[in-house]
């Protein structure tokens, strides 16, 4: 069987679901937009306008609910690279926002720059468990009105993957769709594919952005995915017990798939999230810590246990620097996220607490996906693998080499072949050179961008993209 | 018997007693007692304590905040008498004005701050997040801090703290303030760009910063 993790039973999914259901009935949770809360009052809930609160009934959530679709794809722009949700497997994503890179040259941190979407997304383009992009960092070079569209645009050219992002403004809506009309032709097109999806995160304790949330709603009405991002965390923007942390995310995710729902019936929703714990002195967000990654593995349960698809913050560290607090961390963080089924890990790629990308760290963490698929997959106690036969033809002593089994299953799903993790003698490896995981990485990212761009745009899609990247900058540099 | 008292405002501090510490200043008010005194050898003692309790390792963040509001909460009610001729507190070290920027709901960070520097014996004026801009400018007008802390959580909000320093220099508010910023995205390499006087990646970083500052 595949290997399973849990971390919450039925009736613990239930009473954390009663928690959050407490939470919106009687505290409620804050809209500050106009149009959001007229939505939900015209629904039933009961809305104290002054302090632009909405309490929501369970009645209301449960029809919500039913309307958010329990199985979609998220297309990309190479349908090979699709990925149905629910997935068979742990699928990969990067985490947006950070404003660092590790430059691959000179191996300093440095601000951020356009350049760096460019190049992670051609690494991510080479990621076997890689299927969503969402652009690592803000480029500081780009007017920062313009940031999301140019990011996006540059994602699109440079890898054939599904791409995610956030709107923070209204405006960013028609270059967005704009984009991904120019890829797909037909506005018909861009509601059925769904290449593109936006992150929309609650702000803990119980609120929500204004500005973020009248974009997402339009945003919505072309039916791009929406990842609800809830994230508090633990003694500072949330309770400080696990249980109580968690249905305080959950009363908000709850919250913001019932406005979405009600907006546009049926929009394909993912249940995200980046709950964590927190450093007790400073106060700051743990991302590294095991308790984070706890609360990330039983959102997923909380997301599965509503029938939707489910994307959690995982494969994270705060180390700030590569090596083995960041190999270790991202370890604890993402292998119970795949125990317990979670349909996309996001965080590959970034060290210092998401801040900072680098390309390097990239394909450790493709390494480390791989890894921790090969051991969720389990052993196959099926009759193909009853081997007794090559047990009775080698019988005592002497060795299974020149089974046909063996030189086949050598091949096999039932070994993974590691990439990075050295696997040679000590002479050998002395002979290779002594590398050490971070320089075998460093030569498979020089190998990518050396060579050509993988599944390239035509050149006239691409040459419309980069006009609307310009427009953006022009237009909507405040 | 005074000195018992004084221990007891001390404690109320240092256990972040917010309820005793202002019943504590109130009856000090009322039997017209010393009020330097009821500062230096009690209230200011407990934050004094708490702040070495946490620089050693003792104290977590939540004691810590505890500490800082049962302080505040004191010293806003002996403030008025407080007083002296120019409107400034004697008793502190200083004035800081603190607003996360607008736009920008995240609180949290700006709020550490504030405690640290409540510990560190300032007197901060928390105006709260997604501050606009004009409101921060009429906050430097009229409370005339010696210190302006902007707060950005957001790659797209730390705009605000450039926009705002544009504004001071422009209103001739910028010669007698401090401006300092903070905020994940934000940088020492920002800092300098828009010309603030400061940065601080952590909390405990800001008092450095502040005390150097002022020095």
């Amino acid at each position: 069987m595949n290997m399973q993790g849990r971390f919450l039973s039925e009736e613990e999914k239930l009473r954390i679901h009663q928690d959050s259901i407490k939470i919106l009935e009687e505290i409620g949770i804050r809209f500050p937009s106009r149009i959001a809360l007229a939505i939900l009052e015209s629904k039933g809930a009961r809305v104290d306008w002054d302090k632009q609160v909405a309490y929501l009934s369970e009645a209301m959530v449960k029809a919500a609910l039913n309307t958010a679709p329990k199985q979609f794809v998220m297309g990309a722009r190479n349908p090979e690279n699709d990925l149905l949700l629910p997935s068979a497997f742990s699928a990969y994503n990067m985490d947006g926002c950070g404003v660092n890179t590790l430059d691959f040259n000179t191996g300093e941190r440095r601000g951020a720059v356009l350049q760096d979407v460019a190049d992670s997304a051609r690494v991510f383009e080479e990621i076997d468990l890689g299927y969503i992009y969402w652009p690592p960092i803000s480029p500081g070079d780009v007017p920062y009105g313009a940031r999301s569209i140019v990011s996006t645009g540059t994602s699109f050219i440079n890898t054939s993957k599904h791409i995610m992002d956030e709107v923070k403004e209204k405006e960013e809506v028609p270059y967005l769709i704009e984009m991904t009309k120019a890829i797909l032709g037909t506005i018909d097109a861009v509601k059925e594919r769904k290449i593109y999806s936006v992150t929309y995160c609650t702000v803990a304790p119980l609120c929500h952005d204004g500005e973020m949330l009248e974009a997402t709603m339009e945003l919505s009405k072309y039916n791009a995915p929406i990842l609800i991002y809830p994230m508090p965390a633990c003694g500072t923007t949330g309770p400080a017990s696990l249980r109580s942390n968690l249905a305080l995310a959950n009363a908000e995710a709850l919250s913001a798939i019932t406005l979405f729902q009600f907006v546009s019936p049926g929009v394909p929703l993912l249940f995200g999230a980046a709950l964590g714990v927190v450093n007790v002195r400073s106060g700051m967000f743990l991302e590294g810590a095991v308790e984070t990654a706890m609360q990330m593995a039983a959102m997923g349960e909380m997301g599965k246990y509503y029938g939707l698809p489910t994307m959690s913050a995982g494969c994270l560290t705060d180390s700030k620097a590569l090596g083995a607090q960041a190999v270790l961390e991202k370890a604890m963080t993402t292998f119970p996220l795949v125990l317990s089924g979670v349909d996309v890990v996001q965080g590959i790629g970034l060290i210092e607490s998401s801040m900072t990308l680098s390309l390097e760290q990239m394909m450790i963490d493709g390494e480390i996906a791989s890894l921790c698929r090969r051991m969720k997959n389990g052993i196959d106690i099926s009759e193909e693998m009853d081997y007794f036969e090559d047990i009775k033809a080698v019988g005592h002593g002497g060795h299974f080499l020149k089974q046909k089994n063996t030189r086949a299953a050598f091949r096999s799903n039932e070994f993974y072949q590691a990439a990075l993790c050295d696997r040679n003698s000590y002479d050998s490896w002395v002979d290779l050179g002594s590398k050490d995981m971070i320089e075998l990485a460093r030569e498979k990212v020089k190998t990518i961008l050396g060579s050509e761009r993988k599944n390239p745009l035509p050149e006239s899609t691409e040459k419309v993209i980069r006009e609307i990247m310009e427009e953006a900058k022009k237009k909507l540099n405040k | 018997m005074e000195t018992e008292l004084f221990e007891t405002m001390k404690n109320a501090v240092l256990e972040g007693d917010e309820n005793l510490a202002a019943d504590l200043a109130k009856s000090a008010l009322e039997k017209d007692m010393d009020l330097s005194k009821v500062m230096n050898e009690g209230f200011l003692k407990g934050i004094q304590e708490a702040g070495d309790l946490y620089q050693a390792g003792d104290y977590f963040l939540p004691e810590l905040v505890c500490s800082a509001d049962a302080m505040k909460v004191a010293l806003e009610i002996l403030a008025p008498a407080l007083k002296n001729a120019s409107g400034d507190i004697v008793t502190t070290r200083g004035k800081v004005v603190l607003a996360t920027v607008q736009g920008d709901v995240h609180d949290i960070g700006k709020m550490i701050v504030g405690a640290m520097l409540t510990a560190a014996g300032y007197e901060i004026h928390d105006l709260g997040s997604d501050v606009p801009n004009e409101k921060v400018i009429e906050a430097v007008k009229e409370s005339k801090p010696d210190i302006l802390g902007l707060s950005a959580l957001l790659t797209t909000t730390m705009e605000e703290q450039k926009n705002i320093i544009n504004t001071l220099v422009q209103n001739n508010l910028r010669d007698d303030l401090k401006v300092i910023v903070g905020g994940a995205p934000v940088s020492a390499k920002w800092a300098e760009m828009i010309h603030a006087d400061g940065y601080s990646d952590n909390a405990m970083d800001a008092v450095k910063l502040v005390t150097r500052l002022l020095g």
